[in-house]
């Protein structure tokens, strides 16, 4: 049983138990485009280690194997010490991103809502740079 | 209904966030010099929204209530009086905040910093939504507004272990309970199709999906995390200990009130038509949480412990109201909150004021042996508020259980009334145990004289509250208690 | 109002002195309780006269309501006739006389105060008990001497053996009361009303009525009289439920005297004379009656002959002379039986108080046998002990022609006793007669042998360890067999007491024998308050000569024997028990009732108790309730605190069990 809350008001989804499986029908798009996606990332990770299987030399070391992430070794102690301040920016990263999330909607609908909906996000954006200068004038934002 | 009155609906969070906001600043630029002006401040945000609650749960021009923004946020008298009940309970945690945190032991954080007032402010506007939210989104932000906040609070003196512990501990256990609720609600948004409190009870008055029943128990269990009801209670005990004291006294006062009420609002109003799926499991949640917080307190040692699990007794006693799922019901649960709130603040204020020559708080209940003699006004209100909690008459504290048992027995809960009866013997144990220790034990002349004039006040007030003058109020609480719980049943 | 006085004056004493204690002291304890007394006494004796000279109708003075229910109403009333003006006397003199015995006796106790309460206390609850004019204020009165007597019996509470004493005396009354109130009960069944005029005057029409008891059919006022007299008989000792009495002496002796020699033991006898036409009904609760007060009678008499204790022998003698009341009672002479039992008050406690008189010279020696040649010591107490022992054996010489009857008071009382039962005619009386004849002879031999050996021959004081304790000193010689003791008169407080209840057994008899007991004066004086049998009284005076010398005869005897045993040479009361060994052993051990009543009942209630304590209430009921509910609790805090472990992912598992379980729940459902 699925629906989607985003494209169809509250109101008018009552009494529409009838054509549930009907509805899927909606979905092919994403469904091929995830297929699309699939490939594409596929294409994105195999051809370069292909290309380079067969053109360059084969010639592994230690370094060359171990796995590059997010700047940390892959296996260690898991109680190692490392600086907080990864996390203080990831967090300000996440809340300054899910504000862009809000702003897509909003402005797609922003016909819709008028200035009502208008002065609403602003008040929430004089909100979110409210707490940006809170964590800036605290010095969240300096590495040192 | 145009926007304009939904915000003029909306006031008192409407305050509470301009000031939040610009306390905020204050704070950041004024730094730890401006925190004695940002809590002036903010008291006087929290008193100006209570005025204004106060006005709504008053005035008979808005006896009718109102909905804001489309269904999702709803002014009733039942809302207004919980929301006086956090104010306040907001105002005193914030009063009694400065002399604790200046006298941290150990000094590296020993002083109070201008955030603590702002992130009350802030979590009082979350638990304003949530007492006055009829849509789960509402329901949802309010209580995350208000969780983040207390996150924060909970580990507030972030230097010491326990207070860290206690942070993080709320914070993985509230995350885990935040997720079983937000699945709660999706699954209700599935099988109903709305979010709405009355909508769903329409739904549900056509029978009961499975889907439906467990997203209500998901809901429930969620809920039942921040009342911190048996068997989501394991945190209280850890963080009330863990917390410094007036974040503990916030706790135990402010967010039992408003998810207790959000609670009731959401039983009533959203699964009011379906009473008998909740209503057994309520019922065990009550016993149980009034038997494990009897069991457990008896063992403790600390104050600050023993009142923890003597808040999980009494919020099984709250929800013997709620288990009644009538308006007499509801309205001794509301009775009961404002005694409660009473006992509880006047409590931890007074275990507040427990300090040793040191200046180090005390909070080991043999160390107030021998309180009777030392400090006798002291003693005496606590005992005052021991015996209430208890639940002893002529104190205060046995009108509210009077009240919920009635409830129980008018509807028909005879059994749930005797078991809760008997399990009350139980607590009194462990009340009369700190009573016993401060007068009749040799004295350990560990606490000293305090010289707080803002403290003796609070208490002073509790401790007339509750004590047999209380009953002066019946009436009039009474009346409010029964305008707000009829407010509930409106929609149904 | 000298009524309401009468009554409350103890009361208000005894609240006082029993409050004030300590902060009160000695003096002003004593000398409120002793005051208030006195003037209860003073008001009481001319409510007497009047009754005596016929100028005053019996009265009702209401005081409170009581209960309103239904058809039970009663109020707390004042009721006086000429049969509680009689009790009205005894009570307040002797009372009065006690307290102020008191004084001298109790000089040396530390808690004086709490002891004149208790005597005050016991009186006005005796008040109370004689006043009543429904069987409920009867029945509190009755359980307030009840209780005022066990403190009194325990007042040396650290005295083990008197502890025990108390508990016999109070279980033992427990026995009757028990009876009591099923004849309440019963009585209130049956006519509707606990009002006891009501009560005497339907009593006739009931007669021969059936009532259904214990699944069979029993005549109505048998079945009644029956179970009130078992109260009767707890309360004055009689055969069967005497055990408590003998032991009752480890009391202080004005307590003896007082409590049970002069008036709660007569209680019974005054609730039979009460009750009396309701006991007129039934020819069999009245030969009962008689058949336990005669065997009472003659039981407590041949006890009395061998006890050595100088208040056991008294206190058997007591007992005995109960069983007099109760066989005149039986026989229908209501008005010989109060009269014995007003005489009786002031010789019996007469007898007590030179008892103590005794004790106290003999720094509390109780043992006759160590007594001996005390009449030059203790004259005054001796003349006082001769007055009661000529009374109670009832010297005196019967009407000759024109000459007056002349004698002690037990003399008029005891014989007119002896006398009714011949003239009643019926088998149980002339048993009665003979059982009285001869109770009379052994009556005269132990209180002469009381006499004998506390006051003549030589002094045996050297055997006592009291004595010797009190001595410290080897004697001078080795003849000296006082041990170098030198007892002394006790003090002026004490033998004024002895002096007036001397007069008492005196003259009583002499002075009111025409009132009590005479016809046509009886009659008149009694006016209706007990059944007075005319006739009955009028054959009394027609009995043949040999009745009437019997009893004085046999006192002869008795005195005779008891001179040739004890003051003619020594050995003969050994060599005679020696001879008679098992009959001698069957009187000292008191017909082995204590034993027998172990057996059968204590030891089995014991058990019983045990099996009820270990199993039933330690075992069971403790186990499973209030200690089972602790430890549960205690157990339940252990686990709650073992759940409670601090780590994070069991406080997450018991969420998510709780959310599983609920779901579950829900499910099943």
């Amino acid at each position: 049983m699925l629906r989607s809350g985003a494209d169809l008001p509250v109101d008018s989804l009552q009494g529409q138990e009838g054509n549930d499986l009907t509805d899927l029908s909606q979905y092919l798009p994403i469904l091929l485009f995830l297929g699309i996606a699939l490939i594409l990332s596929a294409a994105f990770v195999f051809l370069p280690m292909g290309v380079s299987r067969l053109t360059g030399t084969h010639n592994p070391t230690v370094n060359k194997l171990t796995e590059y992430e997010c700047g940390f070794p892959a296996f260690e102690d898991s109680r190692s010490q490392f600086d907080v301040r990864f996390y203080l920016v990831a967090i300000l990263f996440i809340i300054f991103d899910l504000e862009a999330a809000f702003l897509f909607p909003w402005a797609v609908s922003l016909n819709e809502i008028g200035w009502t909906g208008w002065v609403t996000m602003m008040i929430f954006l004089f909100e979110l740079i409210v707490g940006f200068a809170y964590a800036w004038k605290l010095g969240a934002l300096d590495w040192e | 209904m145009s926007v304009g009155n939904s915000l003029y609906l909306v006031a008192p969070e409407i305050i509470l966030s301009a000031s939040g906001l610009l306390l905020l600043l204050i704070g950041a630029w004024g730094g730890f010099k401006s925190a004695r002006l940002v809590s002036i401040l903010a008291v006087t945000a929290l008193f100006a929204s209570s005025a204004v609650a106060l006005e709504f749960l008053l005035n008979p021009a808005f006896a009718e209530g109102g909905d804001a923004f489309f269904g999702q946020y709803r002014l009733d008298k039942f809302g207004s009086l919980t929301k006086l009940l956090i104010y306040i309970s907001a105002i005193v945690s914030i009063i009694i905040a400065p002399r604790f945190f200046d006298n941290v032991a150990g000094g590296r954080s020993a002083v109070m910093r201008p955030e603590y007032p702002v992130l009350i402010v802030f979590a009082a506007i979350g638990m304003g939504m949530m007492v006055s939210a009829v849509d789960l989104m509402t329901l949802y932000i309010g209580l995350e507004l208000n969780s983040l906040a207390a996150y924060v609070l909970a580990s507030f003196l972030r230097n010491d272990e326990r207070s860290a512990e206690a942070g993080l501990k709320y914070f993985v256990l509230g995350g885990l309970a935040s997720g079983i609720l937000l699945f709660g609600m999706s699954l209700l948004y599935g099988f109903t199709g709305t979010t709405n409190f009355n909508a769903i009870n329409q739904a549900f008055e056509s029978g009961l999906s499975t889907g439906a029943l467990f997203g209500l128990i998901f809901v429930l269990a969620g809920m039942a995390f921040k009342i911190s009801a048996v068997p989501f209670h394991m945190w209280t005990p850890d963080v009330y200990e863990g917390a410094p004291t007036p974040v503990t006294t916030f706790f135990a006062t402010a967010p039992k009130v408003a998810a207790l009420a959000l609670t009731m609002r959401l039983a009533i109003e959203a699964f009011g038509s379906q009473i008998a799926a909740w209503q057994q499991i309520i019922i065990f949640i009550a016993l149980a949480s009034i038997v494990v917080g009897a069991a457990g307190a008896i063992g403790q040692t600390n104050i600050k412990r023993l009142l923890a699990y003597s808040s999980i007794n009494n919020v099984g006693f709250i929800l013997i109201g709620l288990a009644a799922a009538n308006q007499a019901g509801a309205s001794a649960m509301l009775v009961y909150l404002m005694i409660y709130v009473a006992m509880t603040l006047g409590s931890f204020v007074a275990v507040l004021d427990l300090r040793d020559a040191d200046g180090n708080q005390v909070e080991e209940i043999s160390s107030l042996a021998g309180l009777s003699k030392s400090r006798p006004g002291l003693a005496a209100a606590i005992a005052i508020f021991m015996f209430s909690l208890a639940g002893i008459p002529p104190l205060f504290g046995f009108w509210g259980k009077f009240l919920v048992f009635e409830a129980a027995v008018q509807a028909d809960l005879i059994l749930l009334a005797a078991l809760g009866i008997a399990a009350s013997v139980i607590g009194a144990f462990y009340y009369l145990k700190v009573i016993k220790v401060m007068y009749f034990d040799e004295s350990a002349d560990v606490v000293v004289k305090s010289d707080s004039k803002s403290h003796a006040v609070i208490i002073a007030l509790c401790a007339l509250f509750v004590s047999p003058l209380g009953y002066l109020l019946i009436p009039v609480l009474g009346n409010i208690a029964d305008q707000a719980a009829a407010a509930l049943f409106w929609a149904l | 109002m000298a009524i309401k006085l009468i009554v409350f004056l103890p009361l208000l004493a005894a609240i006082i002195a029993g409050l004030g204690n300590r902060a009160l002291g000695n003096i002003p304890a004593k000398v409120i309780t002793t005051g208030a007394l006195f003037v209860s006494c003073a008001l009481s004796w001319p409510i007497f006269l009047s009754f005596l000279g016929g100028d005053t109708q019996a009265f009702v003075v209401p005081v409170l309501d009581w209960v309103r229910s239904g058809d039970l109403n009663f109020n707390w009333a004042l009721s006086v006739d000429t049969l509680t003006a009689v009790m009205l006397v005894v009570v307040t003199t002797v009372s009065a006389l006690v307290h102020l015995y008191s004084w001298g006796y109790m000089d040396e106790d530390p808690d004086q105060p709490r002891f004149f309460a208790y005597l005050s206390l016991f009186t006005f609850a005796m008040l109370m008990l004689v006043t009543a004019d429904n069987l409920v204020q009867m029945f509190f009165g009755w359980e307030g001497v009840g209780l005022a007597s066990y403190l009194l019996i325990g007042f040396w509470f650290k005295k083990p053996s008197a502890n025990a004493a108390a508990i016999k005396a109070f279980v033992v009354n427990r026995v009757g009361d028990l009876g009591f109130m099923l004849g309440i009960f019963g009585t209130f069944l049956v006519f509707g009303t606990v009002s006891i005029p009501e009560i005497l005057a339907a009593a006739p029409a009931m007669a021969g009525s059936t009532i259904g008891f214990l699944g069979m059919r029993f005549d109505t006022m048998t079945i009644l009289c029956l179970l009130l007299f078992i109260g009767a008989m707890g309360k004055s000792a009689q055969l069967g439920l005497h055990t408590w009495l003998p032991d009752a002496m480890e009391g202080p002796t004005p307590v003896s005297a007082l409590i049970h020699a002069a008036t709660m033991v007569t209680a019974g006898v005054f609730m039979v004379c009460r009750l009396s036409p309701m006991f007129e009904t039934s020819e069999t609760a009245l030969a009962v009656v008689t058949f336990v007060g005669a065997a009472t009678a003659l039981f407590a008499a041949t006890v009395g002959l061998v006890q050595t204790d100088i208040k056991r022998v008294i206190a058997y003698s007591t007992c005995s002379q109960l069983g007099y009341m109760f066989f005149a009672t039986g026989v229908g002479a209501y008005g010989a039986a109060m009269f014995h039992l007003f005489t009786h008050a002031f010789f019996k406690a007469l007898l007590f108080l030179g008892a103590g008189s005794v004790i106290h010279a003999m720094h509390h020696e109780q043992d006759m046998r160590y007594y001996g040649g005390l009449k030059k010591e203790i004259p005054l107490t001796f003349w006082a002990m001769l007055a009661g022992t000529l009374a109670i054996t009832g010297v005196g010489i019967i009407h000759i022609g024109a000459i007056p009857a002349l004698g002690f008071a037990g003399f008029f009382s005891k014989d007119a006793i002896i006398e009714a039962a011949y003239a009643s005619g019926t088998e149980m009386g002339s048993i009665a007669f003979f059982v009285g004849v001869t109770a009379a002879l052994l009556t005269s031999f132990y209180s002469w042998r009381l006499m004998f050996l506390t006051f003549w021959g030589k002094p045996r004081w050297i055997e006592s360890e009291h004595i010797q304790h009190s001595v410290h000193k080897t004697p001078e010689t080795a003849e000296d067999s006082t041990g170098g003791y030198h007892p002394h008169e006790s003090p002026l407080t004490m033998l004024i007491p002895l002096g007036v209840l001397a007069m008492g057994a005196i003259f009583a008899g002499f002075v009111f024998h025409h009132a009590f007991i005479d016809a046509e004066q009886g009659a008149a004086f009694w006016n209706g308050s007990i059944a007075f049998d005319e006739h009955l009284m009028h054959a009394i005076h027609e009995v043949p000569y040999w009745v009437k010398l019997s009893s004085t005869f046999a006192m002869l005897i008795g005195l005779g024997t008891a001179f040739y045993m004890y003051m003619r040479g020594e050995g003969r009361p050994q060599a005679l028990a020696n001879q008679f060994r098992g009959l001698y052993q069957f009187f000292f051990n008191k017909w082995y009732f204590d034993e027998l009543y172990d057996l059968i009942f204590v030891k089995p209630a014991f058990w019983f108790g045990r099996l009820f304590w270990k199993r039933g209430d330690q075992q069971t009921i403790d186990r499973f309730g209030p200690d089972g509910a602790a430890t549960l609790v205690s157990y339940g805090s252990k686990v709650a605190g073992r759940l409670q472990t601090g780590y994070l992912y069991s406080y997450a598992l018991v969420m998510l069990l709780g959310l599983v379980a609920a779901i579950t729940w829900v499910m099943v459902r």
